[in-house]
């Protein structure tokens, strides 16, 4: 009988339930794409920040001190420590290896420049800043895979014309105003020398502007760099672009002064810096150091728009909840004389609340079903027009949609229902 | 005529007066979705339009945008021109970018040789390790920010700690300079980067003994700070001492800018500084600028998108609780129809019953959610967000608008037959 009652009353009135349950899965559409997008931009925002280049910089431990000015370090490479390059493929096997995103070891040389011409003499050579990294290389990891990495993704910004030059090749890329003011362009052949006796010939592959001091440089592979500077398999200085979580006042603490417990939380965090700590670990004799100039500029701006969007969403889950629950105050206000027949039938105040409070939920679980639905569709859309890529859809969000319009529904409707309590039905079946 | 139409009046705003308050719980309903609606509408505009400037100056926790460093022909004009420039030229960079205020730095490297001095007085003949210095100046509001987010580990009062330590450096001083050793500048206090703590090993508090040419300075090392940069291996200290010790008084190697703004703004403000300082080179560092208005391209589409999304959908949904909350009120039409409403009159009573309810509703709750969003850009920013007038009659326009468009459904109650509604029928 109850449930005959339930069903008679969806069916009898279907239009009036599709307009309850409108109103109800609109407000759930409100609250999932709301959660959806603000649960998922702080990991897309942190990718999109990556764009500001390497958060971590790893050098020699027993390194003497730089003497950089203007981004160029000026010792000469005689002086101070190295790191093997054969250590590399190392960091791709620490616990946050899926969050190192791109990583470049450099190696600076001063060393004889020239533009080349036909005689084999080289064109007034003069010294300059010869800066060996990778371009696009290949590591090959201990798993039989391939880590492609270099500078052109550690940082992003540097626009090259023509194009990077390739690892194993004789080229290089000049920068803007090196090439401006030898009057160099790509396709051309420019010679290096350590020493200014034996010479190399390198194909200029393109120019690059980066807008710091490796416009007055150039650039070579790794390789050619070591040989220059007599260090083959070593770097001074390595970038590393890491994913990580912005920090929070747990995380500023020093790892040293942590319990055990506190320690496993720390590095099972992608703070930048436990994932430093974690590089540390795999690379004996370095130290590697954040970058606080982007981490901490980054950790700033994704705390806050994270908090921002969390705003957004309460905001848009008390509207909808508010809503809602008007929707439904309205739904059991307007069945007054039904509920007045039914206790002039018999019924208790407590069945009769019971049977609609079960309608409501009922309701509530097809309009927050289809509101799930339809805000996923809204989050995608969003998603994948700001960030290319759409948010995956979570049964968390679903979980707290579901009890949310149950919530809400219940609440909106028990202020009436228990002033249907006390409804005397002889005055409403009078129609008064 | 005319007194018909006055009584017409009359009558009218007495049926929507008993229609609003017949039924309180009914309008307690309807004013809680409405409002609701209106103060989540004023809420959000006024945070979209407060969180994008704020977003944009939150972006100078990184640092400075703008180098300003020698052109390519200054070299050959001057000798002692190379590499560095008049320091005049800092002064001349304007305080302000339209409304913003600009922060800079005045720079000038160099290389000096650098011992610990401890106890104060002792030195004795030291070669020292050659460190970058940097003599700088700075106008701004945060130092520690500007200069690569700058973390301080250890920081003492600059004073000396006790009256005779200062005493001995001075007579030491002193001696030197009547025995006529190396010119002594005096001395100063100074930030050094954390490596060059560690590998000097020195901290807060102690004196360092500098070497530059035949020159030399004392300096106190104020705190010792850590950037992930290349200030972790310079040792920062006043433009003036530093400009003495490197023989290079009145010269700069680079300021360093800090300009607001969007990416166009920070362009023309360099476009203008290249204009009127000709011999020098201008260049945004591009790490930053173009990457900041990246960044603040997606920041703000997000905002955006999400704010209007839920705006809308906020409409949609106040419209279907107050669609079903008007569907009630199928009586009232059918009555009003069986003595004598005609059709257009009896929607532009529940007209204007729905816009009076929207105007209320949306003058409480747009002033709640003006109030909510200073309170929420307080949260955010740590600044209370400045209320946009413009933001409030919007929003109580839309609630209106949204509250009218609610009762539109109420076309179809107009066909009803005020027989079958009286009888009971559906």
């Amino acid at each position: 009988m109850f449930l005959r009652l339930v069903a008679d009353n969806f069916a009898r009135r279907p239009r009036r339930k599709l307009l309850t349950a409108a109103a109800l899965s609109l407000g759930m559409a409100v609250a999932t794409a709301a959660l959806s997008v603000s649960l998922d931009v702080g990991d897309r925002l942190a990718k999109e920040f990556r764009s500001l280049g390497a958060n971590l910089v790893v050098t020699p431990e027993a390194d003497s001190l730089p003497l950089e000015i203007g981004g160029v370090d000026y010792r000469p490479a005689t002086l101070g420590a190295f790191l093997p390059e054969a250590d590399l493929p190392k960091i791709k096997t620490v616990f946050w290896r899926n969050n190192i995103m791109a990583l470049a070891p450099v190696l600076e040389v001063e060393a004889q420049v020239s533009r080349a011409s036909q005689k084999a003499s080289p064109l007034s050579p003069h010294r300059a800043v010869v800066i060996g990294t990778w371009a696009d290389h290949g590591l090959p990891l201990k798993d039989g895979s391939e880590f492609v990495t270099g500078i052109a993704k550690t940082n992003p910004w540097w626009k090259t014309e023509g194009r990077w030059f390739s690892d194993d090749a004789i080229e290089c890329v000049v920068g803007t105003r090196w090439a401006e003011e030898n009057g160099v362009k790509a396709g051309d052949t420019v010679s290096v020398s350590a020493d200014g006796r034996s010479w190399m010939a390198l194909r200029v592959s393109g120019v690059l502007t980066s807008g710091g001091a490796e416009d007055d440089a150039v650039i070579v592979p790794l390789r050619i760099a070591q040989r220059l500077a007599a260090r083959p398999g070593q770097y001074r200085k390595l970038y590393v672009s890491a994913l990580s979580k912005p920090e929070d006042d747990f995380a500023r603490r020093d790892p040293k002064t942590m319990n055990p417990d506190e320690l496993e939380r720390w590095s099972c965090s992608p703070y930048v810096s436990s994932i430093a700590y974690s590089i540390r670990q795999v690379l004996p004799g370095s130290e590697v150091r954040v970058i606080r100039r982007v981490a901490e500029g980054e950790g700033r701006i994704l705390t806050r728009v994270e908090m921002l969007l969390w705003l957004v969403t309460l905001a848009a889950l008390l509207a909808s909840g508010l809503a809602v629950g008007a929707s439904s105050a309205a739904s059991v206000i307007e069945r007054r004389t039904e509920i007045g027949l039914m206790k002039a039938l018999g019924a208790g105040s407590a069945t009769v609340g019971f049977l609609l409070a079960i309608e409501q939920l009922l309701l509530a679980l097809l309009g927050g079903g289809a509101g799930y639905a339809l805000g996923l569709l809204l989050a995608r859309f969003l998603g994948s027009r700001i960030f290319g890529e759409p948010p995956a859809p979570s049964l968390l969000v679903l979980g707290v949609v579901l009890v949310l319009a149950a919530g809400v529904t219940l609440a909106g409707s028990a202020m009436p229902l228990k002033r249907a309590a006390n409804y005397d039905p002889a005055p409403i079946l009078r129609g008064e | 005529m005319e007194e018909r139409q006055t009584e017409n009046r009359r009558m009218f705003r007495r049926v929507i007066r008993r229609m609003v308050f017949a039924n309180r719980g009914r309008l307690l309903v309807i004013l809680l979705a409405l409002g609701a609606g209106a103060a989540v509408t004023a809420a959000l505009l006024n945070l979209e339009v407060d969180a994008k400037r704020r977003i944009t100056s939150e972006f100078r926790s990184f640092g400075a945008n703008v180098l300003i460093v020698p052109g390519p022909e200054a070299a050959a004009a001057d000798s002692r021109a190379k590499e560095t420039f008049d320091a005049a030229v800092y002064d001349q960079i304007p305080k302000h970018n339209g409304r913003d205020p600009v922060e800079k730095a005045a720079l000038l490297y160099g290389v000096a040789r650098a011992s610990v001095e401890s106890p104060p007085g002792n030195s004795s003949v030291k070669s020292g390790e050659p460190i970058v210095i940097v003599g700088y100046r700075y106008y701004g509001s945060d130092l520690s920010d500007f200069f690569g987010s700058a973390k301080v580990l250890e920081a003492t009062a600059l004073i000396p700690k006790d009256e005779s330590e200062a005493s001995k450096l001075s007579e030491t001083l002193k001696r030197q300079t009547a025995t006529g050793g190396p010119g002594s500048l005096g001395m100063a206090g100074c930030l050094a980067g954390e490596k060059l703590a560690v590998r000097l090993k020195i901290g807060a508090g102690q004196w360092l003994h500098l070497k530059a040419n035949s020159l030399e300075a004392f300096c106190r090392i104020a705190s010792v700070r850590s950037t992930g940069g290349p200030e972790d291996s310079q040792l920062f200290l006043g433009l003036d001492v530093a400009g003495r010790l490197l023989e290079k008084e009145g010269r700069l190697s680079t300021v360093a800018v800090r300009v607001p703004g969007d990416a166009s703004r920070v362009n023309g403000f360099v476009h203008d500084l290249q204009a009127s300082f000709t011999a020098l080179r201008i260049t945004p560092v591009r790490q930053f600028t173009e990457n900041e208005a990246k960044l603040y391209g997606k920041i703000s589409g997000v905002l955006t998108a999400t704010v209007f999304l839920v705006l809308i959908l906020t409409a949609l949904c106040v419209m279907a609780a107050m669609t079903n909350i008007a569907a009630e009120r199928k009586n009232d039409v059918g009555l009003m129809k069986a003595i004598g409403g005609s059709v257009g009159r009896v929607l532009r009573i529940f007209l204007a019953e729905a816009a009076l309810l929207g105007l209320a509703a949306g003058l409480i709750g747009a002033a709640t959610g003006m109030a909510l969003s200073i309170g929420l850009g307080k949260a955010v920013f740590g600044v209370a967000s400045e209320p946009r007038l413009v933001v409030y009659p919007v929003s109580v326009v839309l609630t209106v608008v949204v509250a009218i468009l609610a009762a539109y459904p109420l076309r179809r109650l107009v066909n009803i037959r005020p027989a079958s509604v009286f009888r009971g029928e559906e």
